[in-house]
């Protein structure tokens, strides 16, 4: 049945992926909320917000305030934040709220802008789509808004783009992590990557305003294939690999290289043509999984681990690679040095003697 | 001092080229007032900071529970499956069940959480609500063991939508041939007549059917998790010849829970049951007794006494007083003069536990807390022990700049607290098992001694 879960629980939303751009740049972060959402996106989606203090806040919507649409009293309130906190910018993020009432964000932004003093993004997430969708909103609010034009390039200045902990299912590498300084600098940067499809829209973006080539490529997902292959021999096996688009696509390459006989990538969030191969899978219900699974005759799933409930009667092995805004499992700690462990495998058939 | 955004309308916004900074402070000091200072404005005129509808909420983790309520203790997520065997359906945009998976990681709630994910279509043409009958069907169908009850839990949105799930339960019952109930997580209404943690509990025990009355039977309403073990509270009801206390979380089965309808009266111990007390009352006929969950000693007698003089009957309290009276002292043994901060994220009402620190001979440095009608009381008392102590609110802005090395405490309580003093001795004290009564105020002293024993053993501080 369309939109019934049984076996997983929601993804990271769009309002997450928002603000995991948003994190570590030095904004006024207004989620323009009740209060749950906040509490879902800081208590869950983001790893980051019980290390650091962040200007992360709650719109606190009460039921008037949606039904008159007190825009006024949020600008209000946000323009006290502004005076007692010196911030970079300020954001609002949407929810499911003022989109049910559909508040007009342009309006807010003009509003909050004039009365705050401070320049604004807004993102109009809504809670019912997925994290990818609001991290690619943010960067191209971000970018669009804030980089400076015409610095010159500073060669070997790489911007990574799309490396936000819901992307990356851990804590980005410091080299990797965006800045507000990197943001207004954009234009400075020799090359962008871009490590996952929530930032190829960014990419595009600088590409045309400053001539900024970019290129697709997730090296950590290359070097987590690189440690599947060598403690799990892929020769010869039919791969299912189910990831965010572009890690899925190095993770493919890397199996590849190592003789597998085919490998399917498939997604739960963005499948951008442009990146796809033919035969990848677009993934919305736990049906579409099941049916993948069954019908596919793959050897290895590749994958969250929550996923293998839905599908008790594979008998191939399982490999797991949590990703974080499927579970909310983060990738153990020194993941990203490559030093550590990261996936185990389980055969099933095994398991099953 | 200004602040560099006090700049003229329009100023900053328009410039084309930006500089990054880092967040930093204008003013960085945290917003507080003393006791004395609140207790002289009243509660008709406390500061806007001090008044959570009045500013944006600061998300920090002290202010999770606030934010999440689900994400830690029990919000409406885990307070709707309290009733044993029951599951909930989740009707909601995915973002409402997000965080989720960290309750159904629990044993107990395993298997028991199911989605039925709402999308921009859905809100549009309310095409949701005819899918809820046959989710309903497929989660009970896909079950091993037939559940005693479904909870269907809608949120903000269905709330702004006016749905009537009454309606919709109704048809779903009728497909399923089970017990079908709606509650609602509105965080919109949080600060309403009947907030969410209110309409849960109306709706739990509305599924309560007549039944005989036993003079035998009490029940004990206001929490999810049962009060612990030793509480006097059970003795003393014992001592009337009472046989069966009844909580929802010690119920075993759904039978049980249904036996709560044959109580001759219930005792409300939390203010967000009092509604569905008033239920009872209307439509089973259970009159319904309110008690206050204190830790002052003196207070906790006068309360049983109280209790005592309405139902008939003297409890002999002596023990208990006196057990929990030398915990206190026996800290203070170990603590003399001991200083706290006080938050509200514990299993209390902090502006009481507060006052009962500062009349046992500790000082309150800090009070992080939310005043209403209900508590102000404590803050008037307070403020007559111990003017200087600060009160704070852990959702004002300003708390980003909080620094514990301003106001340094010995021991904090509560869980935010905690957070904001991690140098200090920290006692979290919010387990979801409750304590109670004189039981709670021995428990919570001997923790605290514990704590300070076990910090001179380790040698990381002097007594």
């Amino acid at each position: 049945m369309r939109g019934l879960r049984k076996y997983l629980t929601p993804f990271a939303p769009d309002q997450s992926g928002a603000v995991s751009v948003l994190f570590e740049l030095g904004g006024i972060v207004v989620v323009c909320d009740a209060g749950g959402c906040t509490g879902n996106i800081c208590g869950f989606d983001e790893p980051r917000w019980s290390e650091e203090r962040s200007a992360i806040f709650s719109a606190g919507l009460r039921d008037m305030d949606a039904i008159l649409g007190r825009d006024d009293k949020l600008v209000e309130e946000l323009a006290d934040v502004a005076r007692k906190i010196d911030a970079n910018f300020a954001a609002i993020v949407g929810t499911p709220v003022p989109s049910v009432i559909g508040t007009d964000y342009r309006a807010l932004r003009r509003m909050s802008e004039r009365r705050a003093g401070l320049p604004t993004i807004t993102m109009d997430t809504t809670g019912m789509e997925l994290y990818d969708v609001g991290a690619s909103k943010a960067y191209v609010a971000l970018f669009d808004r804030f980089a400076n034009e015409g610095l010159p390039i500073e060669p070997g200045r790489v911007r990574v783009l799309g490396a936000n902990p819901l992307d990356l299912d851990c804590v980005p590498p410091k080299e990797w992590s965006l800045s507000f300084e990197d943001v207004v600098r954009a234009s400075a940067a020799e090359k962008n990557l871009v490590v996952a499809p929530s930032g190829l829209r960014a990419a595009k973006l600088l590409e045309r305003r400053f001539g900024t080539p970019y290129e697709v490529a997730n090296p950590l997902a290359a070097q987590d294939a690189a440690e599947i292959a060598m403690s799990y021999d892929v020769r010869g096996k039919r791969v299912l690999v189910v990831q965010q688009q572009v890690a899925a696509n190095a993770m493919r390459d890397v199996f590849l290289s190592h003789d597998a006989t085919s490998v399917t990538c498939a997604t739960w969030f963005m499948m951008l043509p442009e990146l796809a191969q033919s035969g990848d899978v677009q993934l919305h219900e736990e049906d579409d999984f099941e049916q993948l699974v069954y019908e596919g005759e793959f050897d290895v799933l590749v994958g969250d681990p929550t996923l293998w409930r839905i599908v008790p009667q594979f008998s191939g092995v399982t490999v797991d690679k949590p990703q974080f805004p499927v579970s909310g499992k983060l990738l153990p700690q020194g993941a990203t040095q490559g030093t550590a462990p990261f996936a185990s495998v389980s055969s099933r058939r095994n398991d099953a003697s | 001092m200004t602040c560099p955004y006090d700049a003229p309308q329009g100023g900053r916004s328009s410039v084309g080229q930006h500089d990054a900074r880092e967040i930093a402070p204008c003013e960085a000091i945290p917003f507080f007032a003393t006791a004395a200072e609140l207790a002289r404005r009243g509660l008709d005129d406390l500061p806007d900071e001090l008044v959570s509808n009045r500013h944006l909420i600061y998300s920090s983790p002290a202010t999770l529970a606030f934010n999440s309520p689900g994400a830690e203790g029990f919000g409406v997520k885990r307070a709707g499956l309290a009733i044993p065997g029951s599951v909930m359906l989740l009707v909601a945009p995915g973002c409402c069940g997000r965080n989720t998976s960290l309750v159904s990681d629990m044993p107990a709630y395993k298997d028991r959480f199911f989605y039925l994910n709402m999308d921009e279509t859905d809100i549009v043409t309310g095409r949701h609500l005819r899918k809820i009958p046959q989710a309903v069907e497929e989660v009970v169908g896909c079950l091993a063991v037939r559940p005693s009850l479904v909870m269907i839990c809608i949120t903000c949105v269905d709330a702004l939508l006016g749905t009537d799930m009454e309606r919709v339960c109704r048809k779903a019952e009728e497909r399923v041939g089970l017990p079908v109930r709606p509650c609602y997580m509105y965080a919109l209404t949080r600060e309403g007549r009947r907030p969410p943690m209110v309409h849960v509990r109306q709706s739990l025990y509305s599924l309560l059917e007549p039944r005989s009355k036993r003079a035998t039977s009490v029940n004990v309403l206001g929490f999810f998790a049962p009060l612990v073990d030793d509480c006097e509270l059970y003795g003393y009801l014992r001592g009337l010849g009472v046989r069966s206390v009844r909580e929802v979380s010690r119920c075993a089965d759904f039978d049980e829970f249904q036996r709560m309808a044959e109580a001759n009266f219930n005792l409300v111990l939390h203010p967000e049951a009092r509604f569905a007390a008033a239920d009872l009352q209307e439509r089973l006929g259970i009159p319904s007794i309110e008690l206050t969950r204190l830790y002052q000693v003196d207070r906790i007698r006068s309360q049983y006494r109280a209790l005592g003089k309405v139902l008939g009957a003297r409890f002999d309290d002596a023990a208990d007083y006196r057990a929990a009276e030398r915990a206190v002292e026996a800290f203070g043994d170990v603590a003399p003069g001991a200083s706290f901060a006080v938050g509200e994220c514990l299993n209390a009402d902090p502006f009481e536990l507060a006052v009962a620190l500062t009349r046992y001979g500790f000082e309150v440095r800090e009070v992080f807390g939310t005043l209403q009608a209900e508590n102000y009381v404590f803050l008037r008392r307070l403020a007559e022990l111990s003017p200087q102590t600060r009160v704070y609110s852990n959702m004002e802005p300003t708390m980003i700049h909080y620094d514990v090395r301003s106001n340094p405490v010995d021991y904090a309580l509560g869980k935010d607290a905690c957070w904001y003093h991690p140098d200090a001795k920290g006692l979290a004290w919010n387990s979801d098992v409750q304590p109670y009564g004189y039981a709670g105020v021995r428990r919570l002293f001997e923790a605290l001694r514990a704590l300070a024993l076990a910090c001179v053993s380790e040698g990381r501080c002097g007594a």
